[in-house]
């Protein structure tokens, strides 16, 4: 089963507002060239959040199930990282 | 205007409110989720006595633990817990813990994100609030204690990612498939080292069984493959595919682990206590996450209406549970070098399988001291 199709069980509220932001895309690029692909970011999201499109990083944060591992993982610190507004984004039944 | 703020109402959260509503506290929980427990995921294995603050007769567990079972490399060892286990569902169980919290005058507001504390004002989405003592008890992802500079971020060494999904059937299939009594439970631990070395985890639900695996961060990064793939990879691996075959997936999640903290971050400052996973009190053997928050969170609670951050550290350092926990840390980090992991669970199923059948080898020998030092580690980790 793939992720996208995993993602199907949660319960997700979307917020219009995103939660990640990619602080500066120059330095992916970079980020790129030092690490080669999948980056860092790429290979920690459990939900495919994060998807490289050649020379740019494209972000499905409404994918996002809120695990925190992305902004450890960045080498440069290069993701702006905080929670969906009021309660929005993802929630679970079992946990 | 409070007198204890309390920012996150998972474990260590509605313990601190608990302890510091009890003593007369003007006490609220400030939660990010539609309700407590919507956020959070876990195994989740717990020790019944850690949580004996709260009223546990009413606790609402799925199954209790009746064998803990470690497997690796085809090896297995299976064993009765000696304190009473038990396997809970996040959502069901920090529900109950809040709503103890509740019952003893604590004011629980959800669907609300802190944002960060200046002092005594309380910054959230929805505006500000104003409180004489903060309890940050925000988790594994704690961005208002790491904004308060009382910490800093994890490092991509000290963190486990984790991905777990949840199957359900029936109650009749799961106790048929895993050999269970009508009420039993079971925790399976194992260890594996392909594609990339970890440990993968799965307990009992009611009517379905949870699967999980926890992977160093660092291992995912250097190795370029991705939690999920691996958690598919060592599904099929040891067999999960085939235990669950039939039942659906009912859910995913994904969450880190933290495996540094305390006492090398600071655990207060001024107005501010940090407790559970914002604090790093995990014990890394045992997952025992929840124990050690709701015990972090109890202690600060009290300390937190008393205004004693003084003696908020020694207070956590003497406790059992939580001493236990900090020092294990440091063998942990040895043990599960990545260099040394593939090496070590080949080695000890090679000793397990030569002991059982009486022959000794000279290599097992002279890596015994690392076979003793590993057994009491399992020793550790169901006792
Ligand atoms: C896959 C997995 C398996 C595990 N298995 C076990 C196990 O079997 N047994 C066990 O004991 N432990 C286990 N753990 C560890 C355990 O889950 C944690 O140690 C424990 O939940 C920590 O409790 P806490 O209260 O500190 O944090 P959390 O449970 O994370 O609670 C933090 C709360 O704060 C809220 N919050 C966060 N930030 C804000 C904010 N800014 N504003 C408002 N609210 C906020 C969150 O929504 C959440 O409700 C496991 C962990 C994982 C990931
Ligand atoms: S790891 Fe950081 S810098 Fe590298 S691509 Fe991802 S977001 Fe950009
Ligand atoms: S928090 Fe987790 S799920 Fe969300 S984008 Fe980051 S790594 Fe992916």
């Amino acid at each position: 089963m793939k992720v996208e199709e995993k993602l199907y069980t949660l319960r997700y509220k979307r917020d219009d507002e995103p939660h990640l932001k990619i602080k500066n895309f120059d330095v992916c690029s970079r980020c790129e060239k030092e690490y080669g692909t999948p980056q860092p970011c790429i290979s920690v999201c459990p939900a495919n959040v994060y998807v490289w499109d050649g020379t740019r990083m494209v972000i499905s944060y409404e994918n996002c199930v809120e695990c925190g591992a992305c902004k450890i993982a960045c080498p440069f610190n290069n993701i702006a990282w905080s929670f969906p507004r009021y309660g929005l984004g993802m929630s679970l039944r079992y946990g | 205007m409070y007198d204890v703020v309390v920012v996150g109402g998972g474990p260590a959260g509605s313990a601190a409110a608990l302890r510091a509503a009890k003593l007369g506290a003007k006490t609220i929980v400030i939660e990010r989720g539609s309700e407590p427990g919507a956020k959070n995921v876990s195994g989740a294995m717990i020790r019944v006595n850690d949580l004996s603050m709260f009223d546990v007769k009413s606790l609402p567990y799925e199954r209790e633990v009746s064998k803990v079972r470690l497997s690796f490399d085809g090896v297995q060892i299976e064993m009765k817990p000696k304190d009473k286990l038990v396997n809970v569902g996040r959502l069901k169980l920090d529900r109950w813990l809040a709503s103890q919290a509740e019952s003893a005058g604590a004011v629980l507001i959800t669907k609300t994100t802190v944002l960060k504390v200046d002092g005594r004002r309380i910054v959230t989405d929805r505006g500000e609030i104003e409180g004489e003592r903060v309890i940050l008890a925000e988790g594994a992802n704690a961005l208002v204690s790491i904004n308060s500079g009382l910490r800093r971020e994890l490092k991509p060494e000290e963190t486990v990612q984790t991905v777990k999904e949840v199957y359900s059937l029936s109650k009749d299939e799961v106790n048929k498939r895993l050999g269970l009594g009508e009420q039993e439970g079971i925790s399976v631990r194992y260890l594996f080292s392909n594609p990339i070395p970890g440990a993968g985890f799965l307990y009992t639900y009611k009517d379905s069984i949870a699967f999980g695996i926890g992977v160093h961060m660092r291992s995912l990064i250097s190795h370029r493959v991705r939690p999920q793939d691996v958690l598919e990879e060592v599904k099929r691996s040891l067999g999960i595919n085939e235990l669950v075959k039939g039942f659906s997936l009912r859910e995913y999640s994904a969450k880190i682990i933290p495996e540094n903290g305390f006492p090398a971050w600071r655990a207060c400052s001024g107005n501010l206590f940090l407790t559970g996973d914002a604090l790093g009190v995990v014990n890394p053997i045992t997952f025992n996450g929840i124990g050690p928050a709701v015990i972090s969170g109890y202690i600060a609670g009290e300390l937190a209406v008393n205004d004693q951050c003084g003696s908020y550290e020694s207070s956590l350092m003497m406790e059992r549970t939580l001493s236990q926990a900090i020092k294990l840390r440091p063998l942990v980090k040895e043990l599960l070098k990545e260099e040394n992991i593939r090496a070590y669970i080949s080695m000890t199923s090679d000793a397990l399988s030569s002991w059982t059948s009486g022959d000794l080898s000279l290599d097992l020998k002279a890596n015994l001291w690392r076979l003793t030092k590993h057994a009491l580690l399992l020793l550790e980790a169901i006792s």
